[in-house]
Formats: C-alpha cells, structure tokens, sequence
C-alpha cells in the first residue's frame, strides 16, 4: 500500500481544478448532495401533500407517476435528463444541472410516500377536529397535521438523504467532475495504485454519509423523548 | 412496425443486454440472500466476536457508493490479486455439464456480480434483522420452555416468521439489485443500460434506445411487483390475515 499518490492528489480529490477551474471533486459531490437534498425535500413534501389530498383519478395518475421513478435505474434517468432538458428548454444545461433534476425527481418520489405515509399515520380525528374550529383544509394541513407528521418523517428524508450522497457518484456516466469522476481520472493517468485511490474515496464518501447518519439519529432520539 | 423505430440488429443488442441484466441480478439476487441471512444470524449474535465485524461489514458497505464500490473490485481488487489468479480469471474455461457447457463469464460480469452481491446483502442482512425483531419475544421464550434447542427455536419458530414479515421489504432489494444492475455498465458489462447507450450512440434513436430499456425495466419491477403480491396472498404476513 503507498497512498503517496492520494497526498500527491489530495488537493485535486478534494476541489478539483479550483481555483485555476472549475470546482470538482469531493467538493462538487457536496453541494451536489446539498442541492438535491433540498429540491428533493420540497419536491417530496409538494407530491406527498398532494398524496394525502387527492382521490380518485388524480390520484391514482400520481401514484403512476411517482412509480415510475421509482421504477426506473438513476442512471436511465440521468440519461434521460441528459438528452430531453436541452429539448424542452431550449437552453445548453450543464451537467450538474442534469444530475440535480434527476435525483431530485427520484429523491421527491420516494420521499412523497413518506410524507404520504406521515400524514395518514396521524388520527382523522385531527382533520375533524381542525374543521370543527372552522379551520380550511389548507390551513388545517399546514397549522395541524404537517407540525405533528413531520418530526415522523425525519428519519426517511436522513435515509433518503444518504441514498442521494451515494447516488451523486452516478454524475461519473455524464463526465461531471465529482469525487468518483475525478478518482478514476487519477487512477487513469497513474496507471499504478487504483487499490489506494478507491480505498480513499470510499472513506470520503463513508465519512459523509455516515456523519449525516450519526447527526439523523440524534435528531431521531431528541424528537423520541419529546413525543414520548 | 418495430423495424421503423429501430433496426433488428439494435434491438438484438438490447435485447441481449436485457438478458445479462436478468440474469446477472437473479444470480445477485440468490446469493445476496443467502450471503445476507448469513449477515444478519453474525450481527443478532451475542458474542460481540461475531456482531461486531458484522456490524463494521454493513456499515461500510451500506455508506459508500455502489460505483465505487464496483470500481475498487474491479481496478483495485486486481491490483492486489497474484497474477496467476488474474490470468485464471481473464481466460475463458469451458466447464462441460452434460447436457450444456457453462461459457466462462467475463471479468467485468465477476467483478460486477461479486460487487452487487456484496452491496444487496448488506441490505437484505437489515431486512431479515427487522423480520427477526418482529418476531414477539413471548414466542422464544415459550419455545424455550418447551425443551427446544437454541438451533431448533431459531429454525422452527422465529426464521419462518422473520422470512414472512421481510418479504415485501426483501422484493423490495430484489427490485434494487434489478436497478443497480445498470451501474455495472460503468466497469463495461454490456448490460441493459450499456447496450441502450451504445444503440443511441449508434443510431441517433435517443428515443427508441432509451425507450424500450425503460420499458424493459418497468416491466421487470412490475413482474417481481406482482409476484409479491401473489406470494403474499398465498403466504400472508402473521396476523395479517386475522
């Protein structure tokens, strides 16, 4: 083992090109894990409100929609992003972009099924008693319902959460220059030790996921004695 | 009227790779399952000698990413290996069973099997945890009480109940192993996503390439969708049925 070649490129594993280029690395994977994670949360709260509000046809045309990004590989879907965003937009739409749009939609369906799932955990009792008030269905969902189902659900958007770090690697198909892009660039043009360079970057990845794993269940615990 | 969208030489190659992505995730499937339950009886252990490297093993393969995963045992793990291994490995053997010779599978389709295996039974290792605290506790104890061994109380009462309560969740990863079959395309194995790339690459059909591998796989998660739910109505969950 001779991880020389990982202190020799640690800047370059870290930022990429930055500040001569654009920035890369474990640096991108970040705030790409970021950005996700948060048009994620709020694609998943819209869809899973959405859920719990509709019957009938329209819900039944969501739950066909949300299933097939459920359905589909992460990398189908980048592909399709790929080829279609510049297609309906009109626009060149860099790689990043491409990869948020597709694991923010894949993030969104699977966390609307836990928002959906929060909200139908609470008693009906709850909606009645919130109408009884006179409060609107909106306003109940949002003064009512939503403060006691979210604290439920935080443990699925922290899981959801990890999936998506872990996902960002899928970036690597469309040449976007994240951690693993850049791992198998050096490991590329070293020829030498791909052992040491995949061990460091799944170290990285491990200390970036199992970090927001350790912070999601103190979370978890914290709002366990306060319902408890 | 497939022959407009896409010429039959293009739909043999998705085809074909549909075919590696079926087999290479049943395989994945079966021995992620066995290799998982396996996982689970080490982290349930008392002993923290058997817990304890079970626990580091899902830890580590559940919080990294599959890609680099299947990078490290494809690049890194034959960095490592002798050179005489490597050479067995990459030379085709012809294994003559009788009625059919078994074709000596790549050195991409190894890597990306042992790979997704080792990836799916840290997932499944949880799902059968989770069955096997589903279990009520009253039920070892009375089994206990009964005169039964620590063996027969783990195979006759709480593994056919753990099995039945993490059935949908196990689909669930079988489903999984199905999808995270694609990224085994990023080591070379022409599998169903490769083969859609390659057809696109092609014949500029962005469409019909893309279109029909999505189709393809929709439709598999359907079938195995399906399959759950007629297993879980012959065999339903305890208590559910009353």
């Amino acid at each position: 083992m001779d991880f020389s070649v990982v202190a020799n490129n640690f800047s370059y594993f870290m930022l990429g090109a930055w500040p001569n280029g654009p920035l890369g690395g474990a640096a991108l994977t970040l705030v790409l894990s970021v950005v996700s994670a948060i048009a994620s949360g709020v694609l998943g709260l819209v869809f899973g409100v959405a859920l719990a509000m509709t019957r009938g046809a329209a819900h039944s045309v969501l739950l066909m929609g949300l299933g097939f990004f459920r359905a589909i590989p992460v990398i189908m879907l980048i592909f399709w992003t790929y080829f279609l965003l510049p297609i309906l937009f009109g626009i060149d739409v860099p790689g990043t972009g491409t990869v948020v749009v597709a694991l923010s939609l894949i993030g969104g369906s699977y966390l609307a099924h836990s928002v959906h799932a929060g909200i139908a955990s609470l008693p009906p009792g709850q909606w009645q008693a919130a109408a009884a008030l006179g409060l609107s269905r909106g306003q109940a969902l949002r003064l009512v319902i939503l403060p006691q189902a979210l604290p439920i659900m935080v443990p699925s958007f922290i899981n959801q959460w990890v999936a998506l770090i872990k996902d960002t690697s899928l970036a690597y198909v469309i040449g976007v220059g994240e951690l693993s892009f850049v791992a198998t660039q050096v490991s590329n043009r070293e020829m030498v030790y791909p052992t040491e360079i995949f061990l460091f970057v799944a170290l990285v990845y491990y200390v970036f996921c199992s970090t927001l794993e350790l912070c999601a269940n103190r979370v978890a615990k914290r709002f366990g004695t306060a319902a408890g | 009227m497939l022959d407009e969208l896409l010429a039959p030489k293009y739909l043999g190659w998705l085809i074909e790779g549909f075919g590696v992505t079926l087999l290479l995730s049943a395989l994945v499937s079966v021995a992620a399952t066995v290799l998982g339950l396996g996982l689970c009886l080490a982290r349930v252990a008392q002993s923290p000698l058997w817990s304890w490297p079970a626990r580091a093993w899902l830890s580590v393969f559940r919080n990294t990413p599959l890609l680099v995963q299947l990078f490290f045992w494809y690049f890194g793990a034959s960095a490592l290996m002798p050179e005489k291994l490597l050479i067995w490995l990459n030379t085709p053997h012809v294994w003559d069973l009788k009625l059919f010779g078994v074709r000596w599978p790549s050195f991409e389709y190894i890597a990306g099997f042992f790979g997704l295996t080792l990836y799916t039974a840290a997932f499944i290792a949880e799902e059968f945890r989770s069955g096997v605290r589903g279990v009520p506790a009253g039920q070892i104890a009375a089994a206990q009480a009964l005169g039964f061994t620590p063996l027969q109380v783990w195979l006759n009462v709480v593994m056919p109940q753990a099995f039945r309560i993490s059935l949908p969740p196990l689909l669930g990863q079988y489903m999984n192993a199905v999808k995270n079959s694609s990224l085994t395309m990023a080591i070379g194995l022409a599998e169903l996503s490769y083969a859609s790339r390659q057809v696109e690459t092609e014949t500029f059909k962005t469409f019909q390439a893309f279109g029909i591998a999505t189709t393809l796989y929709i439709l598999t998660i359907i079938v195995i969708e399906l399959a759950g739910q007629w297993l879980q109505r012959r065999k339903p969950a305890p208590g559910a049925s009353h």
